[in-house]
């Protein structure tokens, strides 16, 4: 009796903090179905309309901020920031989980302090860099600086991955005719595709996410959705709608994504293949 | 041993930071041998195998395969076919997948259809033909064990290397898989080195027997030699259930051993300072056990439940030596009974048939017999150096 009341209570809690944490993100919702004259009424009822998502998908007749752009510009910039951070960092990871070689651990945690390091303290100098090197507002530049974010994040993740496998298994392929490459290729990568999986989407939105690095090192024509949908809260009047819609867009690909490779986040594929 | 040895290592060090793994290791296998390596965890097999296949470089000394120097090469150039103690099978692979590894790799590579067979041959032999399509997450221990030796089988091989493959299976599996290990054609071929912690599995198995400790080769011989001539009593203690007797005594000016108690004194056939502390090895299946009323029956009838070659019992020889004693405790062996008797302050323990201990209880006493040619004297332990055997 008291166990039951105590996990009623729980479920209680639980669902008390499932309010309290998506209220904001109904309120989104709401805020971004009411058409612009009722905006800013307190009352709930209003007549819905999904005008604000025609307009940010650039079907509406309001025009101005080139949102679809700026989703385009997302996309590319956050997966080709985590793939290249994949090839670089898939190697280095490995490297750093089965040798210890002079300055390993230095050179990973200075990888790791990029994680910790605050964006504002390298942004100024970076701005400069950029415009001298005309990486400024172009893809290039912005995969480039969001190495920052999913380079460490990646290797760090990575490592332990790596880590975890036994090294008897890369071992027996060396014996069994294999070169270290192909044992790589053909023995760890596939053991550590749940890692991969996860870790990719954690940078992905990571990616994704990022604020300050577009918004100092892009004008127009590499700006990101985070960027992007504060243009509509400029002008003469702030269409919240607007931007209330284009942050629910923004959500998607992180949410689609997650749910295809939900599969792969379950870990435990190698478990009881090797005994320890 | 022929200028040639298929596996050589001399003087072999590996440290992995301040713990030394291998300490100037010596270790020839001729080719063809079937060579165990016996020692307790810790003693270094295991890395002993992996710096012959080269996934281990040592600090110091040089590992030779079939008379060439392998510094330098790689695992994959060296032909050697290693089975893990942790099995190592690829667990995201079917079993005929991790079978079919090496015949796919550039280095042994089969055309498929011959590799089909080929597996299908090496499976049939190990009995997991039945389960090649399945993933070997789903293998019990024993199968798991089967495919990883099929692993090593199913290619051509300068040398087998085996670390431990029959620790991880139950009792009964064991026993069945080590006469079936002998007797697989590629085994016999094959220059093998097989590692085991089981002293049964060493004796049973191996041509040559090498005992390893804190990383350096104590005695390497025949069982026969292991058995009869133990360098030191590590190797006599490693050797033989239950285990050999130790009995710490000095030598009397007389060049008799005696206990520390001065409970009884036998003659020695090897020469040794007296006054010197020393240690009297008997094994327990050489003690002849009778009643009060009997004399100690002579050589007891050869009674082996297990483990160890035993020695030559040939009749006549040099006279009995007799003891007497009381009756500690029995223990049932199956045919045979563990005595444990009572001499003076110390304890002998000795194995009889079950016929003549029946009827034995505690503080029963016994006349126990020996002769003196089994009788093995060894230096007094010390810390870190386990008593040498003195010989003539």
């Amino acid at each position: 009796m008291k166990r039951k009341l105590l996990s009623a209570a729980a479920d209680l809690a639980l669902i008390a903090y499932f309010v309290f944490a998506l209220f904001p993100v109904v309120w989104m919702v709401i805020l971004s179905l009411k058409p612009t004259n009722e905006l800013f009424s307190t009352y709930f009822s209003f007549t819905p309309t999904l005008d604000s998502y025609r307009t940010v998908l650039g079907a509406g007749d309001d025009q101005g901020v080139p949102f679809v752009r700026f989703f385009v510009n997302s996309l590319v910039v956050s997966l080709g920031a985590v793939a290249l951070s994949l090839v670089i960092g898939l190697p280095a990871a490995y490297a750093a989980a089965r040798w210890r070689f002079c300055g390993s651990e230095n050179l990973m945690f200075t990888l790791l302090s990029f994680r910790f390091a605050p964006e504002l303290t390298v942004i100024i100098p970076l701005f400069v860099l950029y415009q001298k090197l005309g990486l400024f507002d172009t893809y290039v530049g912005v995969v480039w600086v969001l190495q920052l974010v999913t380079l460490p994040l990646i290797v760090w993740i990575m490592r332990s991955y790596f880590s975890d496998l036994s090294p008897e298994l890369e071992q027996a392929a060396l014996l069994d005719g294999y070169t270290r490459k192909q044992a790589f290729f053909r023995v760890a990568l596939p053991l550590v595709k749940p890692g991969i999986a996860a870790v990719s989407l954690l940078a992905f939105i990571f990616a994704w996410n990022n604020f300050v690095f577009p918004l100092i090192l892009t004008s127009s024509n590499a700006q990101t959705v985070t960027v992007g949908a504060l243009s509509f809260l400029g002008g003469d009047r702030p269409k919240y709608n607007l931007t209330a819609a284009a942050a629910l867009v923004s959500v998607v690909p992180p949410l689609l994504l997650a749910l295809t490779i939900q599969r792969y986040l379950v870990r435990g594929l190698s478990f009881g293949a090797v005994k320890s | 041993m022929t200028a040639q040895a298929a596996i050589a290592l001399r003087g072999v060090s590996k440290r992995y930071g301040r713990n030394t793994a291998l300490d100037g290791l010596d270790l020839e296998v001729a080719e063809g041998e079937f060579f165990c390596l016996l020692g307790p965890s810790g003693a270094g097999k295991t890395t002993t195998l992996k710096t012959i296949a080269g996934l281990e470089q040592p600090q110091a000394g040089t590992v030779e395969l079939g008379g060439a120097d392998m510094a330098g090469v790689e695992p994959y150039d060296r032909g050697v076919a290693m089975c893990f103690e942790s099995y190592a099978l690829y667990p995201h692979r079917t079993a005929y997948d991790n079978l079919a590894s090496p015949l796919r790799s550039p280095r042994h590579r089969l055309p498929a259809d011959q590799a089909r067979e080929r597996i299908g041959e090496i499976a049939e032999l190990l009995g997991i033909g039945a389960l090649l399509d399945r993933p070997v997450g789903r293998l019990s221990n024993g199968q798991r064990q089967r495919v990883a030796l099929g692993r090593v089988l199913v290619r051509p091989a300068r040398a087998f290397l085996l670390d431990e493959p029959l620790s991880h299976l139950d009792a009964k599996l064991r026993q069945a898989m080590r006469a079936e290990l002998r007797a697989i054609g590629a085994v016999r071929r094959t220059t093998t080195l097989y590692v085991t912690h089981d002293s049964v599995e060493a004796l049973a198995l191996g041509d040559r027997i090498g005992v390893i400790r804190d990383g350096r080769m104590v005695q390497t011989g025949t069982r026969e030699e292991l058995w009869h001539r133990p360098y030191d009593t590590f190797v006599a203690r490693s050797f033989g259930r239950p285990r050999i007797n130790l009995l710490p005594g000095t030598v009397t000016p007389e060049g008799h051993f005696r206990s520390p108690d001065g409970a009884y004194e036998l003659p020695l056939a090897v020469p040794a300072a007296p006054g010197t502390a020393v240690q009297l090895g008997v094994r327990p299946r050489d003690i002849g056990i009778g009643g009060p009323g009997r004399t100690g029956g002579g050589p007891p009838a050869p009674e082996r439940t297990g483990g160890g070659p035993g020695p030559e019992r040939t009749g006549g020889g040099a006279p009995g030596l007799e003891l007497t004693g009381a009756v500690h405790v029995t223990e049932l062996l199956g045919r045979a009974t563990e005595v444990t008797v009572r001499i003076g302050g110390q304890q002998l323990s000795l194995v009889a048939p079950r016929a003549e201990a029946a009827g034995l209880g505690p503080d029963h006493p016994v006349r126990l017999s020996l002769r003196p040619e089994s009788l093995l004297l060894f230096e007094a332990d010390r810390p870190a150096r386990p008593g040498r055997r003195i010989s003539t």
